[in-house]
């Protein structure tokens, strides 16, 4: 009997006396969407947060100037590594900076090539305070600080806007976490995209700076930008190293009048090895189902020799452009479609030799694409409208 | 001879019951003679006694007909009175003056001769009753509409008459010093454990109460742990109910002046049924259930969660999510659990003024609740739309839980768990869960462990708390020789 009411007093002494430290009001947290990291003089890193400031956000009850740009700010400070600048932001707030909301880490390029990228991925792998779903960018021609700080037209915050930006288009694999995994794994190399600050004419009135998705860069181990792809090439890129998925395609007819446009789904591409000589040869299949939504050429769909033929033609064409690109990024060295990784899979014992001169050996890998592609819809129509 | 019984003078047994009684006005002392020549006596109380009766069947004939032969110096004068005069069914004799009291409290009508030393009762009670209702508080969409009333012979007749079979038993017991209150046991002989039945009789035995006003003083005497949030014994309005627990090999428990009958033993599940699972089609109740248990956990969970997450663990939720509640917290004065409790509070609040304002009165406070504080107090900024939505719909959560009584562990651990998370998050709220566990498997209700079919499992009985199998399949609840 004694004990029944003994317990409860305990258990309220315990809980009130263990202070609650942790307690943390959301009015006392300043949400940080996006970073940026740049360089700054004398090796120093700076970073920059772009922080939310959730009384200028529209709730529920709007009363007009929520569009407006004051919903965030840009807070920035330079340390010898992140945590220093990220310690050296909170000593200006008024509210504990919370990184777990992440949507965005823009890195510049600048950065990437003249310092150790790889030390800056330590801090995201390291703290749990990250959640690295966050989206890893690469910032071309410019600060990835003014990136944080312009407006985006449609979306409230620019960090909001790149993540959405990605997704929308089928890019959903490019987490930090991803790129750490890359990072760490000896077969494969990150693939990121890249945004560019271009002048955009949204309205009448003169046209606003705006960060638009412009190609992907191509990392070596060291994590160096060895080079950049365009937005063709990007396509193909991120399809056959898996990333995600290749929405639309147009390719001209052979006679050169007229174009054909698909739209692909079912996106697979698939790595075969074998043995050549001393060497390996590697097949990069890829795999999709086409939908013809436009057809600006004389042919008629409805007949099927001509959609047979045009589905021979459409793989050759394909196959003729990816191969193009695999060839471009051989040149430049990092696999980043992961066909080192499926010979560490496959072939063990080949592999132990080959692994630290991997960026050297791929260079020189007889890699071959290969399209699979079938038309499986022509439209509502068939021949061409009279 | 002792004091108390019936003397052959009439005078000294009417001196008797009138110094008894004495100053009560309803009692009614009717003094008549057989043909002028033996001196008879009615006893009974107004209002309690059917007065057509007694006039129809007592008074007519002995008046009217009077005794043609005198009275048979063979027999006694209620003997005969028994045999011959009085037309009805229940009648008996008594010797003893103090239980005829009784059976005139009870109702019944005393016929006291001159130089008999026994005295004849006659069953003419006859008072006011509510007749059968449906009950309110657990209505049916389908189903019997009739709920139990107060009087127990009522309440007894609508199990008899659903239930055409000997092996129901119903074993009567008086309990109360005043009130001598009827306690009916009522179990199918043969299903009941017999273990349980030997328990509850010895603790009816027990019983020392002055008076019995409602079923719930008989439960809180009987039930294993007071001390629990959780209610070890069911009570209900509605027959049906009564009916399947009995046939379950339950025990139910009929107490007069009350509509509530109790039935034991049940289970933690037991509260979260509904008579309406039974009689809807199975495939629909699987999703009602489904919805019942999700709310279930919310009417107590809910606001606990709400204050871990968002000032413990704000990276937990969702990116979106988390900053349109930080917008909508951001001049909050208070900090978010003292928001929850005060907002907790006024709805209990509320909810108790609405329960004992008259029917007029109702909608007054729900316009004053509704309009002071879901707009008022959102408006002046001083609590936040996040918390209203919260606590508006941990308060609808317990309503879907079908038992009213059901659902009072849950309010109660509502405060519980919020203090726990408020103190330590969800660290504290695992606390709070682990600690309510312990306490449900420990718990027993008369040998059936509370939590049970889950814990101790028993794999076939559990199918009936998510799936209710039709009643035809070997899983069916009401299939012939299958004792749950």
């Amino acid at each position: 009997m004694r004990s029944l009411f003994l317990l409860p007093c305990c258990l309220f002494a315990w809980v009130a006396l263990s202070a609650c430290k942790d307690f943390v009001e959301p009015n006392q947290l300043a949400f940080v969407m996006g970073t940026a990291v740049d360089r700054a003089e004398d090796g120093l890193i700076e970073v920059s947060d772009q922080i939310v400031i959730p009384s200028q956000l529209s709730g529920p009850r709007d009363k007009g100037g929520g569009s407006d740009a004051g919903s965030s700010i840009v807070m920035s400070a330079t340390g010898r590594d992140v945590f220093e600048a990220s310690e050296k932001i909170q000593r200006k707030m008024s509210r504990r900076l919370m990184t777990s909301h992440r949507v965005l880490i823009a890195v510049s390029e600048a950065f990437f090539n003249e310092d150790d990228a790889g030390k800056l991925f330590d801090k995201l792998g390291r703290d749990p305070a990250n959640n690295m779903r966050d989206t890893t960018i690469v910032v071309r021609g410019g600060s990835a600080k003014e990136i944080l700080m312009l407006r985006h037209p449609l979306e409230r915050l620019t960090s909001i806007a790149a993540g959405k930006e990605l997704q929308i288009n089928g890019l959903t694999h490019f987490s930090s976490r991803q790129l750490i995994l890359e990072h760490y794994t000896d077969g494969v190399r990150p693939l990121l995209p890249v945004l560019q600050i271009r002048k955009l004419k949204t309205g009448v009135k003169a046209p606003v700076p705006f960060a638009a998705l412009s190609g992907f860069a191509v990392l070596n181990k060291q994590l160096r930008v060895k080079g950049i792809l365009d937005e063709d090439e990007s396509a193909a890129a991120v399809w056959m190293s898996g990333k995600g998925a290749y929405q639309g395609m147009t390719i001209p007819w052979k006679n050169g009048q007229g174009y054909l446009s698909f739209r692909l789904v079912h996106l697979k591409r698939k790595i075969r090895t074998r043995s050549c000589g001393d060497s390996k040869c590697a097949e990069l299949v890829v795999k999709a189902q086409a939908y013809l939504l436009e057809n600006t050429t004389s042919l008629d769909l409805s007949q099927i020799r001509n959609m047979t033929d045009t589905e021979r033609y459409m793989n050759a064409e394909i196959q003729k452009e990816f191969q193009r690109t695999v060839n471009k990024v051989q040149q430049w060295g990092p696999d980043i479609f992961g066909i080192g990784e499926h010979l560490h899979r496959h072939n063990p014992y080949w592999w132990k030799n080959r692994r630290k001169s991997w960026d050297e050996q791929f260079k020189t890998l007889d890699l071959n694409v290969k399209a699979d592609i079938r038309l499986v819809s022509v439209g509502s129509s068939g021949g061409q409208m009279k | 001879m002792n004091a108390n019984a019936v003397s052959r003078s009439l005078k000294e047994n009417e001196a008797y019951l009138r110094q008894r009684f004495h100053p009560s006005s309803d009692i009614v002392f009717r003094a008549f003679a057989l043909q002028d020549r033996t001196p008879l006596l009615l006893v009974y109380l107004d209002g309690m006694a059917s007065v057509e009766s007694i006039e129809g069947n007592v008074l007519k004939p002995l008046l009217f007909g009077g005794l043609p032969e005198g009275i048979d110096r063979m027999r006694t004068l209620a003997e005969t009175f028994r045999r011959e005069w009085v037309p009805l069914a229940n009648v008996l004799t008594d010797e003893s003056l103090e239980s005829l009291v009784k059976h005139i409290l009870q109702g019944n009508m005393a016929i006291l001769a001159d130089g008999e030393a026994s005295a004849l009762v006659a069953q003419v009670q006859g008072y006011e009753k509510r007749s059968i209702q449906e009950p309110l508080k657990e209505s049916t969409l389908r189903g019997s509409k009739e709920g139990f009333v107060e009087n127990i012979r009522t309440n007894q007749s609508l199990i008899r008459r659903r239930i055409l079979h000997a092996d129901l038993k119903m074993e009567s017991f008086t309990i109360g010093e005043y009130t001598r209150t009827e306690v009916m046991l009522v179990y199918m002989q043969g299903k009941a454990d017999e273990k349980v039945l030997a328990s509850v009789r010895e603790k009816l035995k027990g019983i020392e109460l002055e008076g019995v006003i409602d079923s719930s003083y008989i439960e809180e005497w009987i039930e294993n742990n007071s001390f629990s949030l959780f209610s070890q014994i069911q009570n209900t309005e509605r027959p049906d109910i009564v009916t399947a627990s009995l046939l379950q090999g339950k025990v139910a428990l009929l107490t007069s002046g009350t509509p509530f009958a109790l039935v034991l033993p049940v289970s933690f599940w037991s509260g979260l049924q509904s008579a309406d699972d039974y009689f809807e089609r199975f495939t629909f109740v699987m999703l009602t259930r489904f919805i019942r248990y999700v709310m279930t956990f919310i009417s107590f969970a809910l606001p606990a969660i709400y204050v871990a997450l968002s000032t413990f663990h704000p990276e937990m939720v969702p990116s979106y999510l988390m900053i349109s509640i930080a917008t909508a917290r951001e001049n909050s004065p208070f900090p978010t659990v003292i928001e929850v409790f005060l907002m907790m509070f006024v709805f209990d609040g509320l909810q108790e003024a609405g329960v004992h304002l008259p029917n007029q009165l109702g909608p007054v406070v729900s316009i004053i609740g509704a309009l002071v504080i879901g707009q008022a107090a959102v408006e002046a900024g001083i609590i936040s739309t996040p918390i209203i939505i919260v606590i508006s719909l941990t308060g609808v959560a317990a309503y879907t839980i079908p038992r009213y009584s059901a659902t009072l562990p849950f309010r109660l651990l509502r405060y519980m768990l919020l203090f726990v998370a408020g103190m330590l998050g969800f660290v504290g709220f695992a606390y709070g869960i682990i600690f309510l566990l312990i306490h449900l498997v420990m718990l027993e209700s008369f040998g059936t462990p509370y939590l049970s079919p889950v814990a101790p499992f028993d794999g076939k009985r559990i199918k009936d708390l998510f799936i209710r199998y039709p009643f035809w399949m070997k899983n069916g609840r009401n299939k012939k020789g299958r004792q749950s």
